[in-house]
């Protein structure tokens, strides 16, 4: 009984040093990390131009979603296609897995409907930078995921010089992207000595505007183009049809050049960690090499694939740098995801308040992204 | 069997060295590219050019090593550089100290509330730098801070990332070594000084890299909080010479190789441990 007081006594420093301990960082973290959203939501509210001015309510959201309707009916697609997805994936009795396919069906054709309108009546740069978003996530993410594959496989077991490739493929990642989207600017310019426009002269082709180019790659090789009355629903679909403008694909281009290497590394660390005793016995039962590969080698790095693959997609939605130095003005905004043409309504169009509002939009997105990858990591493990 | 393995073996050896071969050349490509047209003419960018670096067209025909002169001092880089080592190395000094302080409190204090708080600090990891862009430029503006030194650094100086990151490496010290320091009488900021940071060296110089990298590397924020010379960092400068100076390939490429140099040579001299721990950790910021 004696003791207990000291041991109260010493509890209790030992509490108010760790208080001590995380405050610094608290503070910062509080005042320029977690402070911003709720005052994001406060600038929201008003026709911020610069300087504070009237309060406006939701009139920038309004502006954004083109209205409450069309904004209810894409929150209810969103929660229809997740609570569907969710039935769908974890039941096995098949009456409700047909209903999680109904509800997923009934999201999707309400996301079909709403997204032209959204388009029509808010504000249709937004869609366009989202679309971006998606082409530029569809476009990097499963060819980094397969090369990035492919050279794992090569870097795997001992060899003489792996240190030096590993350093090497880490190189893109590491060093500042501002220097090298600097150099991707010039390797994918729209000049006749360019080095894109010199690799297609190799083979007799004609230059390439590269990064200059608006058009879409589908409509160049295939011919499909926007078509349809203004602001219908045939006309924003096609839109999508067109396909990633080529200034797009080169920005993607350059993503591969960034990425694939640091893919390569996270996959192979994955590798090291099969159990060898599992290639031979399956060796031993007469497995081909596709059939290791799809039954052992596949799933037992599926984790790594899952957390590359989210943290790409979020990537997209988070990227800058590189964008800003390779984008080009007169392209109109074909390069631009959500993050870069909030920038530009903020930093060029001096509009605080109704960036704010877009801002809250993005993080809505990044931040269900996140739950679904935190979801996962709870089930999986992937740290070792 | 055995007669057969050594022939295969080979075969595979040339096969992952070619794969490994072609990626290298792929990620060398575009610093070689840099390097040749930093040291070219203006007219060799036009006229002399090679898509293969094994040609002789794609190095100039004598180095213009004037090309960096005329950034450095022409285009006022000496000052970004200075200006960004500046900035890396405030930033690193306070994101080291209130990271290892905040890492040592959740990985071997005990308090309440303790999981509830870090989890809100990686919550702060997965907020877009365009969310908080508007809110912390009005903040800094209302500091006063818009073209200071603590504008730029002051808001990076905490990262959850770090503390968390830290934070597995001090919980794998030893709690008796601890508590035979505070026997002793030495207090939790001696034990952290004296045993666990010593004992972490590694982490810590590895979170120094990539914090060093992080700064330089910062476009979005510096973009906003710095609208004159004086604290321009490297990256911003260089972004505007790319939209601003016109044709002149050789000098951009010139401003980009010293953009690139210090994190290069930091990167040299760190490897093992940057790719070790970016590659099973994954994540860099």
């Amino acid at each position: 009984m004696r003791l207990a007081a000291p041991r109260r006594s010493a509890r209790r420093a030992e509490a108010i040093s760790g208080y001590l301990f995380i405050l610094p960082a608290a503070l910062i973290l509080g005042v320029f990390g977690l402070l911003p959203i709720v005052f994001n939501l406060y600038i929201s509210l008003f026709d911020w131009r610069i300087r504070r001015s009237a309060f406006v309510g939701l009139a920038n959201y309004g502006e954004i979603f083109g209205g409450a309707l069309p904004f209810l009916i894409l929150a209810l697609s969103v929660a229809l296609i997740a609570a569907g997805l969710a039935l769908a994936s974890k039941n096995r009795a098949s009456l409700v897995r047909t209903l999680g396919l109904a509800l997923l069906l009934g999201g999707a054709a309400g996301l079909i409907i709403d997204l032209p309108r959204i388009a029509a009546l808010g504000d249709a740069d937004l869609m366009r930078s989202f679309r971006v978003t998606v082409w530029y996530s569809l476009g990097t993410v499963p060819i980094q995921l397969l090369f990035g594959f492919l050279i794992a496989v090569a870097l795997d077991g001992e060899f003489d010089g792996k240190q030096a490739f590993r350093v090497i493929y880490l190189l893109p990642y590491i060093v500042p992207a501002v220097a090298t989207a600097a150099v991707f600017e010039r390797l994918f310019s729209l000049r006749p000595e360019s080095w894109a426009n010199q690799v297609l002269a190799l083979f007799g082709a004609r230059p390439l505007q590269w990064l200059r180019e608006y058009k879409g790659v589908f409509e160049m090789l295939f011919g499909f183009a926007p078509s349809g009355a203004k602001g219908s629903l045939g006309e924003y679909w096609s839109a999508w049809a067109g396909g990633p403008s080529l200034s797009l694909m080169s920005i993607i281009i350059y993503n591969y050049w960034v990425y694939i290497g640091y893919y390569a590394l996270i996959y192979a660390n994955a590798l090291a960690a099969v159990p060898r005793e599992l290639y031979e016995a399956a060796a031993l039962d007469g497995a081909r090499p596709w059939t290791r590969l799809r039954r052992i080698t596949l799933p037992l790095v599926s984790p790594s694939t899952y957390f590359l693959t989210i943290l790409g997609i979020i990537g997209t939605f988070k990227s800058f740098n590189s964008i800003y130095v390779l984008r080009d003005p007169a392209t109109g905004g074909v390069t631009d995801p959500m993050s870069v043409y909030i920038f530009f309504q903020f930093f060029h169009g001096g509009r605080f308040g109704y960036a704010s509002a877009l801002s809250l939009v993005l993080l809505a997105i990044v931040a269900s992204l996140t739950a679904i990858q935190r979801r996962s990591m709870e089930r999986r493990v992937f740290f070792d | 069997m055995t007669r057969r393995r050594p022939a295969r073996l080979s075969a595979g050896l040339v096969l992952r060295y070619s794969v490994l071969g072609v990626g290298a050349f792929a990620c060398l490509l575009p610093f070689a590219y840099m390097a040749a047209n930093a040291l070219k003419t203006y007219a060799e960018t036009v006229t002399r050019v090679s898509p293969i670096p094994f040609s002789p067209e794609f190095w100039p025909r004598s180095p213009q090593w004037s090309n960096f002169a005329e950034v450095w001092l022409g285009d006022a880089f000496g000052r970004y550089f200075l200006n960004s080592l500046v900035i890396s190395a405030s930033t690193l000094a306070g994101t080291l100290a209130t990271s290892a302080l905040a890492a040592y409190a959740f990985a071997k204090l005990r308090f309440p509330g303790r999981e509830a708080i870090f989890s809100v600090f990686l919550a702060t990891l997965m907020i877009p730098e365009t969310v908080t862009l508007i809110p912390n430029f009005l903040v800094v503006s209302y500091l006063g801070w818009v073209d200071r030194l603590a504008g730029l650094t002051v808001p990076f100086m905490a990262s959850a990332f770090y503390v968390f990151f830290l934070r597995q490496f001090f919980r794998q010290v030893p709690d008796s070594l601890l508590e035979s320091a505070r026997l002793e009488g030495a207090s939790d900021l001696r034990v952290l000084f004296s045993i666990v940071a010593p004992l972490s060296r590694a982490p810590l110089f590895t979170l120094a890299c990539l914090d060093v990298a992080a700064s330089w590397n910062s476009l979005q924020w510096p973009l906003v909080v710095v609208q004159t010379p004086r604290w321009r960092p490297i990256s911003v400068g260089l972004a505007r010479l790319i939209s601003e100076a016109g044709p002149q390939i050789q000098l951009r490429m010139a401003g980009a190789l010293i953009s690139l140099l210090p994190i290069v040579l930091v990167y040299i001299l760190a490897q093992g441990q940057i790719v070790d721990s970016l590659s099973s950790s994954g994540i860099k910021e």
